[in-house]
């Protein structure tokens, strides 16, 4: 029977991509990958169509996963995130094609599918920020607009838009005590 | 890029970045400490949100594909071997295979996008099918988007009494799209499916 191994010692087995670290992501983090896919895509099937498409490319993507990249939990969870922000954009792109297709006005609206600030530790640690540093930050996190769509429509300059989610990522981190 | 990251590690953790800066700093990051370091705070940030929002279990036991996965190979000798064993014999190739046409089509719905955003176009259907083709006047670009499509349909370009095959438009969710960046101008466009032409269409420029 092999014992649970100690973090490093995990994080070090999946780097060095031994099988059994890999069962081991989904025992660790299973739920956190799901509910991260899920809080995006706001579909059980998606979200694990997501988790699996995001660990086997991290799985088959030599030195995808290096020890200098920090946390493997972290990083997994971006990973996650990240492919679920891609798969959205392609869902709205591809209804825009529908409807341009069907020769319906467009819409711009934005994919209404998941009511995204739930009344949650993330909602109330967002409410200690700054309204600055916290509108941008909401619209990039639940919203997934690009900095430069953020900057557009809060009408401020590219490079404040930047420093303000920056800022206000570090902050909030640190109030939800975010270790590397 | 040659600069560090700085507050873009924040940006490229959120998954907010340009694809174009997404790419310059994932080349940065290969070979610089100091900002997989960044990176890994930012990270961190970006978990904690996550873990903040309400954790659901996920319906059915959420497991790893089975059967084994294999790691990939280093050394360059066996990789072309590997590839094909990958690619012909495990399902674990066919996930791999399933990613690059996923994110292959993800490019062509963006390119085809910017242009029925941006250009001038025109529309004509294909006779006796629920598929249409939108293209630039001036021939330029094509763009065939089959709706309610859950097969492959190949698009064939009908000139000089021949038949030339333009691509496939493959299903995607619930439309199939081809998107041709071309030099000139096609005014007969024909869908197949199985080996027969299943619609027609006429185009005027």
């Amino acid at each position: 029977m092999r014992l649970a191994p100690g973090d490093e010692a995990f994080a070090a087995a999946f780097a060095a991509k031994e099988r059994w670290a890999f069962d081991e992501a989904y025992t660790r983090f299973g739920k956190l990958l799901y509910s991260t896919a899920y809080h995006v895509l706001g579909s059980p099937e998606d979200a694990q169509d997501c988790v699996h498409d995001a660990l086997t490319r991290v799985w088959r993507s030599p030195d995808s996963y290096l020890r200098s990249r920090g946390a493997l939990r972290s990083f997994l969870t971006v990973c996650v995130r990240n492919e679920a922000i891609t798969r959205l954009r392609s869902k709205v792109r591809r209804r825009k094609l529908e409807e341009r297709v069907a020769a319906e006005p467009a819409e711009n609206e934005e994919l209404g599918a998941i009511d995204v600030i739930e009344r949650d530790r993330l909602r109330a640690a967002l409410r200690s920020l700054p309204p600055e540093q916290r509108r941008p930050l909401e619209l990039a996190y639940f919203e997934y607009k690009t900095h430069v769509e953020i900057a557009r429509e809060l009408n401020e300059p590219l490079g404040t838009v930047k420093s303000r989610i920056a800022l206000g990522l570090r902050k909030l981190g640190t109030a939800l005590g975010a270790s590397e | 890029m040659t600069d560090h990251l700085g507050e873009l590690a924040a940006l490229y953790a959120l998954g907010i970045l340009e694809p174009d800066e997404q790419r310059a700093a994932e080349e940065h990051l290969t070979h610089c400490d100091a900002c997989r370091r960044l990176l890994a705070q930012a990270e961190a940030d970006v978990a904690a949100m996550a873990a903040a929002q309400p954790q659901l279990e996920p319906p059915g036991m959420l497991r790893a594909p089975q059967p084994a996965l294999r790691a990939p190979m280093r050394n360059p000798m066996w990789l072309a071997v590997a590839a094909a064993v990958a690619i012909a014999v495990l399902p674990s190739g066919y996930l791999l295979q399933q990613n690059l046409a996923m994110h292959q089509s993800e490019l062509m719905e963006s390119q085809a996008m910017a242009r029925l955003m941006t250009g001038p176009h025109r529309t004509v259907a294909f006779a006796g099918t629920d598929a249409r083709v939108m293209y630039a006047p001036d021939g330029s670009w094509y763009c065939i988007i089959v709706r309610g499509a859950s097969a492959p349909f190949h698009v064939m370009w009908s000139h000089d009494g021949t038949q030339t095959m333009l691509g496939t438009a493959m299903p995607h969710g619930d439309i199939a799209l081809l998107y041709l960046p071309k030099s000139h101008r096609m005014d007969q466009l024909s869908l197949m499916q199985d080996g027969h032409v299943v619609g027609q269409a006429q185009l005027v420029f």
